[in-house]
């Protein structure tokens, strides 16, 4: 295999690898957004899954304990927003606003009172990459792909499922019809309040795993505001994927191509700074939206509140 | 009769704040305890550094003015109904324009040189808050997302700016050089040191009332945030509304930026803004967005935040305790509300 081979290889491999806290992110916000649910906590839940997974990795060693730690705090975080959205129904915004702060301030408690300040930073293992047997063997496409660590091969199956559950299935039609009319849902006999308490959690847990990646993959170490924006970028990724779990897995592949592009093109050293590249994640993405974002094709209810006793107008 | 009536109604608006900052402390408390460390010492450094030492008063009225401003940032859209989430990037916007104008002009007299650098400030944060606005306007995009999305872009321009050819060859940390003497706020106080900046911010505060209470654009603006649809078909033009509380707002948080560096720092500083949005966007919520409200809810928290420098200092309890604290009495102040509805 020649030079440039290797080449398309190694960006191909990297940019499916950046795809993950895109994609995780980006369906759990798909997914309570189905049920009306609008979480803007993201930012704050994946610092929490970060820090959380960090910690647990590092103080048991087990990467799968880490993770398995930094989606419960993530489903934790989920089901505050729902009881506080769909028991109490309260602002959708505010209380998301609430949760991105708290998860902001834990994430730098927790580590500062567990391992302290240290000099060096504490290192934990980072994911392994797992070779599917027989797959991937298969030139190229098998080392792009079939060589990948867990977590990619679960963003890519986690996307297919949702597309199958949601466009496929008698459940799935009926979690679509909670956040685009509740009151018909509720009429024919689904239980709004469960739909969106369970999509809300599971919603939290994906992000917190997505957190989770950054220090498990990019880093090995938990580093204050490590999420840089990540969190947010899911939230305008679920609007132009038009809250559709295929879409969102292609726009997550953007959203790699641009951060892979910015971080190479800053290492191979150019007369452009390298702060107006790293600007570009966050440029295209508004730049994206502003072709997008009108067309857009939102759940009718999304970021409202459904109280079964008000009767409708 | 009537005083009475005045100060019940204040007791029932203060009531259920001081009930939210109890239960807020007292699960904290709970928490600090479990960690091991003193809870009574813990608070009393909070709640009483401001207030035993001139200089710790100096401290959180420095920390007040900034953390007005970004809040009165905040609500002002909010009044319209719009989020912005993207005071830092506003302040950074500001102080970059403030630095650059400040270190340009150096050699003007002060009379010219402070209202310039100030007048800077103001001008780059409400550019900062027209990309959002207009976006807005034309496209139709949440500002929610804009307004965020700006914020990590300002981050790597002030980083730009810092290690650009402004920077300072002799500072470890990126930062420019600093501004002219001319452009430096006069002080208030020279020992502990008070800038007037404090003056300003609470002039600001008055303007942002009385313009939100007693004038006409400022009831259009109200009618927009309580009902787009009814505003509109009343003849407010409620998109432009957006776009003016967007702009207004950026000036505001612009000017925040300003004041840092004429009456603070003297100088554009990598991470200069360290969670003042957030401060910003908890004060504005516990205010529930009354203008009102904005400098006693940002006082309190600027005495928190003082107290909790000095926690860290002296009892080695992490800052972000008091960050907990804080998100708590916001989500117990709205908790307060649903009860009063309840009751009511």
């Amino acid at each position: 295999m020649n030079e440039f081979w290797l080449t398309i290889i190694s960006y191909a491999k990297l940019i499916l690898l950046t795809i993950v806290p895109f994609v995780l992110a980006g369906q759990g916000t798909m997914l309570g957004g189905r049920t009306g649910i609008f979480n803007v906590a993201q930012e704050g839940i994946m610092l929490v899954g970060a820090s959380v997974g960090f910690l647990v990795s590092f103080l048991t060693g087990s990467n799968a304990l880490g993770m398995l730690a930094a989606m419960l705090a993530g489903g934790l975080f989920g089901l505050a927003l729902a009881y506080f959205t769909t028991h109490l129904r309260m602002d959708q915004f505010v209380i998301g606003l609430a949760l991105f702060f708290i998860g902001v301030g834990l994430s730098t408690l927790l580590p500062k009172i567990i391992i302290g300040v240290t000099l060096t930073p504490p290192l934990i293992p980072t994911l392994k990459d797992i070779p599917i047997p027989g797959l991937s063997q298969i030139p190229v496409i098998g080392e792009i792909f079939f060589k990948q660590n867990v977590l990619v091969y679960f963003s890519i199956l986690l996307s297919i499922g949702l597309w199958w559950y949601l466009y496929r299935t008698q459940a799935g039609m009926e979690l679509r019809a909670v956040g685009e009319n509740p009151q018909a849902a509720d009429s024919l006999g689904v239980n709004v309040p469960r739909a969106r308490y369970w999509t809300a959690i599971l919603g939290g847990m994906l992000m917190g795993l997505a957190g989770a990646y950054l220090p498990m993959v990019y880093t090995g170490t938990f580093t204050e505001n490590m999420v840089k924006g990540r969190g947010w970028l899911a939230i305008a990724l679920t609007f132009f994927g038009g809250w559709k779990p295929d879409t969102i897995l292609y726009g997550a592949l953007f959203f790699a191509l641009i951060e892979v592009l910015a971080y190479r093109v800053q290492v191979l050293g150019t007369a452009i700074p390298y702060q107006f590249l790293l600007m570009l994640p966050y440029l295209a993405t508004i730049l994206v939206m502003m072709f997008s974002f009108r067309k857009a094709r939102v759940p009718a209810f999304l970021g409202q509140n459904y109280d079964r006793e008000k009767r409708a107008l | 009769m009537k005083k009475s009536n005045g100060l019940l109604k204040i007791a029932r608006a203060v009531l259920p704040y001081l009930l939210a900052v109890v239960a807020a402390f007292a699960a904290a408390g709970v928490f600090i305890a479990l960690m091991g460390f003193d809870v009574f010492k813990a608070y009393g450094t909070i709640l009483f550094t401001s207030f035993r030492t001139p200089n710790g008063f100096v401290q959180t009225l420095l920390k007040f003015v900034p953390l007005v401003l970004q809040a009165l940032a905040f609500t002002i859209p909010l009044t319209a109904g719009k989020f912005n989430i993207g005071g830092e990037g506003q302040l950074l916007v500001g102080a970059t324009a403030a630095t650059v104008a400040g270190i340009v002009f150096a050699q003007l007299p002060p009379i010219l040189l402070v209202p310039l650098v100030l007048l800077a400030g103001v001008l780059g944060g409400a550019l900062w808050g027209l990309i959002p606005g207009w976006l807005l306007y034309r496209f139709g995009i949440n500002e929610i997302l804009t307004t965020v999305l700006l914020n990590f872009v300002s981050f790597n321009l002030v980083n730009y700016v810092c290690t650009g050819p402004l920077r300072d060859p002799a500072a470890g940390h990126p930062t420019t050089i600093a501004i002219g003497q001319n452009g430096w706020l006069p002080m208030l106080i020279n020992n502990p040191p008070l800038h007037s900046g404090i003056l300003l911010a609470i002039l600001v505060v008055a303007v942002v009332y009385y313009a939100i209470t007693r004038t006409v654009s400022g009831y259009e603006l109200v009618a927009t945030g309580a009902n787009p649809r009814a505003a509109g078909v009343f003849g407010i033009n409620t998109r432009w509304m957006f776009i003016a509380s967007l702009v207004i707002a950026g000036g505001v948080g612009g000017l925040s930026g300003a004041l840092e560096v004429a009456g603070v720092q003297h100088r554009l500083i990598e991470g200069m803004q360290h969670n003042f949005l957030v401060l910003g966007l908890i004060i504005g919520l516990i205010a529930k967005g009354n203008n009102l409200a904005v400098p006693f809810v940002a006082f309190f928290i600027s005495v928190l935040e003082v107290g909790a420098s000095a926690m860290q200092r002296t009892l080695m309890i992490p800052v972000e305790m008091v960050f907990i604290v804080e998100a708590l009495i916001l989500v117990f102040v709205l908790l307060s509300d649903l009860v009063q509805k309840r009751v009511s």
